[in-house]
């Protein structure tokens, strides 16, 4: 069943002064459309810049959408900040990179996870006392680090809390927006299990943001790559990396290095990605694609289906 | 440039094994015992490491465990605080405790650095050219034409198009890819026997990380100076490095040639930071979870990864564990395989 779902989703920033010649715009996503399954991973992949924060802020209606819809269970998200949207909050949870800064350094551990059920007026005191420690044992932590303050606490530690916090009020869906780039190797381990682990217990909706392909494809049942602001391919994870078919897609996967072969497959690409004030006309990734052709530089391509279970943005694919 | 494959790579043939070759070509860089402390905090432990010449060799842990710190000392560029003993030979000369004017020379000069974040590295106010000629000035001599004619060299040899008009440029113009470009440049100027880049690619993206880790490879291989890369991503070490080491809390517990390292590791900490490395193909399986925390403070009474391994035994509590040459050129430090009951 489809948890949420983004229908042609616009979102842009106004830049500079209005005062002065015609308005320019940021375009940070540009017509998204994606599905979140309940108890699946949609995982959303790409470059900085590519819009992939704004549209996880835009799935939990942190950020209007200028043209476009979100439906979760079906309906379309409330108005921001009504009491609706506020009560539906509770069912759409957000994890994200910085863990320093999504703790309130004031609070110890207890206090942060039984904020969202004090919120949602979930329980009594005496109720919340006992889903806090279920929560912290959830996380694998023990009740002795619910008296500690978040400064007490490791970058894993503290991505456990704050992934307690999220979970205090029962989600439906979590997105997570890079939570274990910040962390090391072994701990980005254990948190990834954690949220595999948590997923698989409540039947959760994740939506995971990461610019780390190798993470994306080992949580994600399905892939969305993205390039400045638009979906270049959607589609099943092991079909995404193992035979990715946009030229963008094909380039992001050979430049991740493998073990123990390093840069045995790599297709190279020049350039870096262009800044989403000044997008090139046409297909965005023209400019750095080995491919590209006349159709490239002056239409835009449509995202469309490849096969039953894929989707893919370019002039140069056979559909 | 950036186009090639590394099949034909005679990078590890051409180096001489450790042992018997290594007394007929001094090493670039030779460190042995290296401590280091700050106030009652010890944070190496005895690093002993030699680097050969014209070899890559990567340095691989996760943080706090020393990688950078180990390199920071040798260069004299950690804080007056720190505490450091041991040495570190490059040629004859001694570079721990070396006075300021010695080491104002080698660095830049013999060995040169590049860092995480290029954009702090660059100086903002100064065009890049006047960066570049300024080490070209100090380490070569350089001046005026001669020194702008060799900075125009340098970023055409890092793959800056348009090389003479970018030279005008402030760092805020570039990206970061190509402020990283610039750093190497710069690094370069010296023409340096030995390149130390701290993780060089954390801060850029995905496509342009490979860009920069391939002409990193490039350039080590075309001028045939050494190589040490720092970083805590054990698949970037594999795309550039010929030999590997693997630091736990302030010492070394592997060293191996790359390919040895990957499919053959010996240490427990090795094979678990392998397996928690989320595979890029083939079948999905859970990761490698290890336990707990690195030591913060002091270390356990014996092996320093004892309190996380799931291969300890009652030994690896209470007694340290050498470093052991368990084949040539590899070296692990691990009570188990000492005592040949693990496995």
């Amino acid at each position: 069943m489809t948890l949420l779902r983004l229908n042609n989703i616009t979102r842009r920033f106004p830049l500079g002064s209005p005062l002065y010649g015609p308005r320019k715009y940021l375009v940070a996503v540009d017509g998204v459309s994606l599905d979140v399954e309940m108890g699946r991973t949609t995982g959303i992949v790409g470059e900085s810049g590519c819009g992939k924060s704004t549209t996880g802020r835009i799935a939990l209606g942190l950020e209007p959408p200028d043209s476009g819809g979100v439906l979760f269970q079906g309906f379309p998200l409330p108005r921001i900040d009504s009491n609706r949207w506020r009560a539906q909050r509770r069912q759409m949870q957000l994890v994200f990179q910085d863990t320093l800064a999504a703790l309130d350094r004031r609070m110890t551990v207890s206090a942060l996870i039984a904020e969202p059920l004090a919120i949602h007026g979930i329980g009594d005191s005496a109720s919340r006392k006992q889903r806090v420690a279920e929560l912290l044992h959830g996380v694998g932590l023990g009740e002795d680090h619910g008296v500690l303050y978040p400064h007490q606490l490791s970058g894993g530690q503290r991505q456990r809390v704050v992934l307690a916090r999220a979970l205090a009020p029962k989600p439906s869906l979590l997105v997570c927006d890079e939570p274990v780039s910040a962390l090391d190797v072994s701990v980005q381990a254990q948190i990834v299990n954690l949220l595999m682990d948590v997923q698989q217990e409540l039947g959760l909706g994740l939506l995971f943001i990461s610019h780390d392909l190798r993470v994306v494809r080992h949580v994600s049942d399905r892939i969305v790559v993205m390039y400045l602001g638009r979906v270049v391919e959607q589609g099943r994870a092991d079909a995404i990396i193992d035979q990715p078919a946009h030229p963008y897609t094909q380039a992001l996967v050979s430049a991740m290095p493998r073990l123990p072969g390093g840069f045995d497959h790599y297709v190279a690409l020049p350039g870096e990605p262009p800044s989403p004030t000044d997008r090139p006309s046409g297909c965005p990734f023209h400019p750095r694609c080995p491919l590209a052709r006349d159709v490239c530089r002056q239409s835009l391509p449509e995202l469309l289906p490849l096969g039953s279970e894929r989707q893919v943005a370019c002039h140069l694919v056979r559909h | 440039m950036l186009h090639k494959s590394f099949q034909n790579s005679a990078g590890a043939a051409l180096l001489p094994a450790h042992g018997i070759g290594a007394s007929a070509t001094k090493p670039a860089i030779s460190i042995a015992g290296l401590r280091v402390a700050f106030g009652d905090v010890p944070v190496l432990h005895g690093v002993d490491l030699a680097v050969n010449k014209g070899e890559a060799l990567g340095i691989v842990g996760e943080s706090g465990c020393g990688k950078s710190v180990t390199w920071r000392a040798v260069l004299g560029l950690l804080p007056k605080s720190a505490e450091i003993g041991g040495e570190a030979r490059i040629g004859d000369l001694d570079l721990v405790g070396a006075r300021q004017s010695v080491l104002d020379r080698v660095r830049g000069g013999r060995i040169a650095m590049i860092f995480q974040d290029p954009a702090s590295a660059l100086n903002p106010v100064h065009r890049i050219g006047a960066q570049i000629t300024e080490a070209l000035r100090l380490h070569r001599g350089l001046s005026g034409a001669a020194a702008r004619a060799e900075a125009c060299r340098l970023l055409d040899q890092v793959g800056i198009a348009a090389a003479a008009s970018r030279l005008n440029t402030y760092p805020h113009e570039l990206s970061g890819g190509q402020n990283q470009r610039v750093m190497i440049a710069i690094a370069l100027a010296g023409r340096p026997e030995l390149l130390i880049a701290d993780e060089p690619t954390t801060a850029l993206d995905a496509t342009v990380q490979a860009q920069i880790l391939l002409l990193l490879k490039d350039i080590q291989r075309d001028t045939g100076m050494a190589l040490v890369m720092i970083s805590h991503d054990l698949a970037a070490v594999a795309a550039v490095c010929d030999r590997a080491c693997v630091m736990y809390a302030g010492q070394i517990v592997e060293t191996a040639p790359k390919h040895t390292l990957l499919t053959a590791p010996e240490h427990p900490y090795t094979r678990d930071l392998i397996g928690a490395i989320p595979p890029s193909h083939g079948p999905r399986m859970r990761l490698t979870a290890i336990a707990g925390a690195p030591p913060q403070r002091n270390l356990p009474p014996g092996c320093a990864y004892a309190p996380r391994c799931r291969h300890a035994i009652a030994v690896c509590r209470t007694s340290r564990p050498e470093p052991r040459q368990v084949a040539a050129r590899h070296s692990v430090r691990c009570l188990r395989l000492d005592a040949g009951t693990y496995q």
